[in-house]
């Protein structure tokens, strides 16, 4: 709350909204807006996809196989994005292990490599903590799913493709609504691990915050404006992603 | 067979990230695509490094007092949310669960350093602020391993039975309640340790230079020396190590109880 009215309040002491027209205004602050919405959309649907495909699998999957995998996808929530900013460094690095044998095999030039620093190498860094939580999220739908009624379709003829289409998804949907909006909430605020592998080079509105509050450029009421505008876009987007949800469900 | 494949793959795509550091902190040389040689000395050197060693204690030291503070937190909030039965308490607790959604870690550490910059609260850069910063990231977590224990055992049957035999308040939760929901307990007080000696983001607005943890050390060797960050980063992945088998095996508890 302190933070939240700080971002009203000018240096001299007036009640302003110039800490919010600057986000309008320069280019560094809604750029950051635009990279955090992209960055946090497209490692959600990566997360999703991946999630709800391992997901189906470990459905699958004789019960003490499926617990030995899902407990072992549990782990990755429990990691220091530190460490994890480590591995990677050392597995797809500049000098890493994969870029190494991929380069001796193959015998590319160096321009081929695999950029763990780019917004590319970062999706796929984060895909590390976002498909395992997705698959967690999508093993527990699937474990629901009802398979009388995927019989019962099959039952009246319906072919594999209308079975997912008309039964599967739309009994799948909720969930994947749910599981969605806990990753892209999660990758609002995710930097940790960005902050680890490229520092302030990438233009992120989490990135924003924390520079804003700790380092060189302290500015504390501009630091509660972007985090006020991250916490308005969080919710906004986890309310809409609730009321879809609510509709997809039956009855809803 | 190509079941079995596929299932391997899966995991290695867990476990090999996990293992690197691992692998890294016992080796003298890696610049090749295999490592070299086989050595101790980097988990020797956080040990007798001045620097290095102070950050161990105080990630331990703040780790527990995290775990302290959200146990002391969540039991009292459980135990009156669990009972709470109208449409306002299941609103509660759904809202402890989206918490850490909405409120980053980025907007923890901001909301910390604005309000406690300023005497008479000029904590920032003091253990004390972390340990504040580390119970607020972990308390969503505690709360719901705590009320999911509430929730298994039948705790208003159990506290009337024990009222009608005359235990007060007191006696109630020393006797009844906190035994009933004690692997809960634990499996969140895991958690939150595991949480705090990793947790980076938070740590690095507050704490400033009197308080430095292990990941703060972490992040500065990262760039300068890949090995010395080896070794710190091999012993955040043990710590996780140990608080995972410690709820699998706990939960594992908890779940076998409850079927009974």
């Amino acid at each position: 709350m302190i933070m939240f009215s700080r971002s009203f309040i000018s240096e001299t002491g007036n009640l302003t909204f110039d800490y919010y027209l600057k986000i309008i205004q320069e280019p560094q602050y809604y750029r950051a807006i635009f990279n955090s919405l992209g960055f946090a959309m497209t490692c959600s649907l990566v997360g999703g996809l991946g999630g709800t495909l391992i997901g189906y699998y470990a459905s699958r999957l004789p019960a003490k196989q499926r617990s030995l995998l899902l407990s072992i996808y549990s782990l990755p929530m429990t990691l220091s994005g530190l460490v994890v900013a480590f591995s990677f460094i050392v597995l797809l690095g500049r000098n890493g292990v994969i870029n190494l044998i991929v380069q001796k095999i193959f015998n590319l030039p160096k321009s081929t490599y695999f950029d763990i620093y780019s917004w590319y190498g970062l999706v796929v860094v984060y895909a590390f903590y976002q498909i395992p939580l997705m698959t967690m999220t999508m093993a527990a739908v699937f474990k629901n799913l009802d398979y009388r009624l995927v019989e019962a379709a099959r039952n009246l003829g319906a072919r594999p493709l209308q079975v997912w289409q008309y039964v599967i998804i739309p009994a799948l949907a909720p969930g994947f609504i749910t599981g969605m909006s806990i990753q892209l909430a999660g990758m609002m605020g995710a930097f940790g691990t960005v902050l680890a592998l490229v520092g302030g080079a990438k233009n992120l509105l989490a990135i924003q915050v924390y520079y804003h509050t700790s380092e060189s450029t302290f500015n504390l009421p501009q630091a509660g404006a972007l985090s006020f505008v991250l916490i308005a876009i969080t919710s906004t987007a986890l309310f809409f992603l609730n009321r879809i949800e609510k509709k997809l469900r039956p009855g809803g | 067979m190509k079941h079995k494949i596929l299932l391997i793959l899966l995991i290695l795509y867990v476990i090999v990230p996990i293992l690197m550091p691992v692998i890294f902190s016992f080796s003298t040389f890696w610049q090749d695509i295999l490592p070299q040689g086989f050595t101790t000395k980097w988990y020797l050197a956080i040990i007798q490094r001045p620097k290095n060693y102070a950050a161990l204690m105080t990630s331990l030291l703040v780790a527990t007092g995290a775990v302290i503070t959200t146990t002391l937190i969540s039991i009292p909030t459980s135990y009156s949310l669990n009972r709470l039965d109208n449409p306002f308490g299941e609103k509660l607790r759904n809202f402890a669960n989206i918490l850490p959604l909405v409120f980053p870690p980025v907007i923890v550490g901001t909301a910390l350093v604005q309000g406690f910059s300023r005497p008479p609260f000029a904590l920032t850069g003091t253990v004390f602020i972390v340990v504040v910063a580390h119970s607020l990231l972990g308390f969503p977590f505690m709360f719901r391993n705590t009320l999911a224990a509430f929730r298994t055992i039948d705790e208003r049957v159990l506290s009337e039975a024990a009222a009608s035999l005359g235990a007060n308040l007191w006696q109630r939760l020393r006797f009844v309640i906190i035994p009933n929901v004690w692997p809960g307990i634990m499996v969140g007080a895991l958690l939150v340790f595991a949480i705090s000696i990793g947790e980076f983001e938070t740590t690095s607005m507050v704490a400033g230079f009197s308080a430095q943890t292990l990941p703060l050390q972490l992040f500065q060797q990262i760039r300068n020396d890949m090995r010395i960050a080896s070794a710190i980063s091999a012993f955040l992945v043990y710590v996780s190590l140990l608080a995972f088998i410690g709820m699998t095996y706990l939960s594992a508890r908890l779940y076998e109880d409850s079927s009974q």
